[in-house]
């Protein structure tokens, strides 16, 4: 039997201990909703209670694969933190945004299309957040230099990272943690999520015409400015980067072959990470650590102990339940209930613990549909696939609907207000709203055509 | 020598609510001394009480723009740029760019002490605190040499 039967298995009883799980989790995750105390706090210390009072052991909460820390999603995360820490003192992220920005002419609008695509296929690659904080400084430069206003830009790029991050499975959390969980390989993203995502890409680019283009005009002669910048210089240090290259060519290639070779992903990006450590030469690893994102990834840890206890003490599997009786068993219903419940959730609450808490809630469901089916024929049934697509496109995609909804956004914001241009809540609203609804409704009719139409 | 031996008195000072463009303004007509150039920094004072001081850098500081200042893009910049930039800032309030955790000396302080500061924390003055934490004076980088000028020459030279 494997681990996630045995846990599905196991009767519940609402005693102190389902109360004493529930109420940690709940207020958990209301303060970290409030903002009133750093997320990150509130995990480590509401894991630190799920262990101190029983509900997990520390072995459990350490060591075991099911009620545990995702050390698959951990290493992953790390690892991928230390390669781009690496490679961006070697201006190769300055290098593409400035020769985007002369790809465009200085046509604002072919500039924030080229933005948008470019911002898409890093964030498919890179975390999100990254790829908003390399590209976001050149939007400013650029804005400034054509005399434009940079928060169409700016939102555009939030809002293409999102988008974009949904391609792969190492492009947003929400896919690192589904396919650590559902044991999902690269290509399985590659082969189900990315065509949803050029369909949606296209859509929003055409929207980013319709809500921007007519508002943007820029003096011929600022365009100059532009057209003379050299993207050359942008590179401070051309044998990193080669080398940075070099590595980062290995991981995706191994990302694409993880699965055949029978590795996980983390192994990957690990080896990529240590690859690059040893060529870069560094004899002070020291500041490339220290620059990983430790907050994130406590977060993650705390989370996944927080959820390891309510899964436990049988709260998931109670909240399963209570889904399959709206749903009755219906997949298809299953399937748009999750894909919208999750975008609408994902627009105002981290969609990183939302999907740390639907993961097994969507395990404990499909138990109880097949009980007699176990491992990756359960994990992957073909009815339940359209369920994991479905909650990663919609917590994916969700984040786009408010300023809070993905960290991307978030970042973004704070660093227009650095630059003097306030986005307020509702002017971000304003545009990521309409694209969320709009994005997502693709994807309900992607799901609902490939899946259940033509069946592919 | 201790620091209220070679101060100098503060004749001009800045409020929080002073703009950017007026404190420029302010920096240029003043005299210290008897210099002829305007002064390179003022201290802020919010009812009389210390509040921040600002020079030449944190005036530069707030003209650079934000993602400057965060990345390495100062190639892609283009002539003009500052002096736009320039313009751009020119009503921001003082209390938005000056320097709040100001570093300040007591009457007494020896000079080593000051002569340690101001190479600790790359400074060109530091204002001199009364008791009451009041600022009776400014002590510049050129007046402690002075002081070292004149612990290793007399005043014809020689020595």
């Amino acid at each position: 039997m494997t681990p996630e039967a045995a846990t599905a298995s196991q009767p519940f009883v609402m005693g102190a201990s389902f109360w004493t799980a529930t109420i940690i989790f709940l207020l958990a995750y209301a303060l970290i909703i409030s903002e009133k105390v750093h997320k990150t706090v509130v995990a480590i210390f509401a894991a630190a209670l799920m262990i101190v009072l029983k509900i997990l052991e520390q072995k459990e909460a350490f060591h075991s694969e099911v009620l545990g820390i995702d050390w698959n999603v951990i290493f992953l995360l790390l690892s991928m933190m230390i390669i781009i820490n690496l490679m961006k003192p070697t201006g190769f992220f300055e290098y593409i945004a400035i020769k985007s920005a002369k790809l465009g002419k200085g046509e604002p609008m072919r500039i924030m299309t080229i933005f948008a695509i470019v911002t898409a296929i890093l964030s498919a690659f890179l975390d999100n957040v990254t790829t908003v904080l390399l590209l976001a400084p050149v939007t400013l430069l650029i804005a400034d230099a054509l005399e434009v206003d940079p928060i169409p830009f700016l939102i555009a790029e939030a809002l293409a990272s999102n988008i974009g991050g949904t391609a792969t499975l190492i492009g947003d959390p929400p896919n690192i943690m589904i396919a650590s969980k559902a044991h999902f390989d690269f290509m399985d993203f590659i082969y189900n999520l990315t065509p949803a995502i050029i369909v949606v890409m296209a859509a929003f680019l055409f929207i980013l015409k319709i809500m921007f283009g007519k508002k943007l005009h820029v003096r011929p002669e600022l365009k100059q400015r532009i057209l003379e910048m050299d993207e050359r210089d942008a590179i401070k240090d051309p044998i990193m980067l080669k080398k940075s290259l070099f590595v980062l060519s290995i991981v995706i290639i191994g990302f694409v072959l993880h699965g055949t070779f029978n590795y996980e992903p983390a192994t990957v990006a690990l080896f990529g990470a240590g690859l690059l450590l040893l060529l870069s030469g560094t004899h002070e690893p020291h500041h490339v650590l220290a620059e990983i994102e430790w907050p994130t990834i406590f977060f993650f840890m705390g989370l996944f102990i927080i959820i390891g206890g309510v899964v436990k003490v049988g709260l998931i599997k109670w909240m399963s339940i209570e889904v399959l009786a709206i749903t009755h068993g219906n997949m298809f219903a299953t399937s748009m209930l999750m894909m919208w419940f999750s975008a609408v959730a994902s627009a105002f609450v981290d969609n990183i613990p939302y999907v740390a808490t639907m993961n097994p809630l969507i395990i404990d469901m499909a138990h109880q549909i097949w009980p007699h089916l176990q491992g990756l024929k359960l994990l992957h049934n073909p009815e339940l696939m359209p369920v994991w697509w479905s909650l990663s496109l919609g917590a994916c995609l969700g984040g786009n609907g408010t300023a809070i909804g993905a960290s991307a956004n978030v970042i973004v914001i704070g660093l227009a207000e650095r630059a003097g241009k306030k986005i307020s809540f509702i002017r971000f609203m304003a545009y990521g709203m309409p694209v969320m609804m709009l994005t997502v409704l693709i994807s309900t009719i992607y799901i609902w055509l490939r899946y259940y139409i033509l069946k592919i | 020598m201790k620091a209220k031996e070679i101060m100098e008195p503060v004749k001009e000072t800045l409020t929080p609510k002073t703009t950017l463009k007026d404190a420029v303004n302010r920096m240029r007509i003043a005299r210290r001394g008897k210099g002829w150039a305007g002064v390179k920094g003022m201290i802020v004072l919010d009812n009389g009480n210390l509040a921040g001081i600002v020079s030449i850098k944190d005036i530069l500081r707030a003209i650079i723009p934000s993602y400057l200042a965060l990345t390495e893009l100062g190639e892609f910049t283009w002539d003009g740029m500052l002096e736009e930039m320039a313009k751009k800032v020119a009503d921001k309030k003082i209390e938005e760019i000056m320097t709040r955790d100001v570093i300040t000396v007591s009457e007494d302080a020896p000079l080593m002490e000051c002569a340690d500061l101001v190479v600790k924390h790359s400074l060109q003055r530091i204002p001199v605190l009364d008791k009451d934490k009041k600022v009776v004076g400014m002590i510049y980088i050129r007046d402690m040499y002075q002081a070292i000028v004149q612990a290793l020459f007399d005043k014809e030279g020689k020595r």
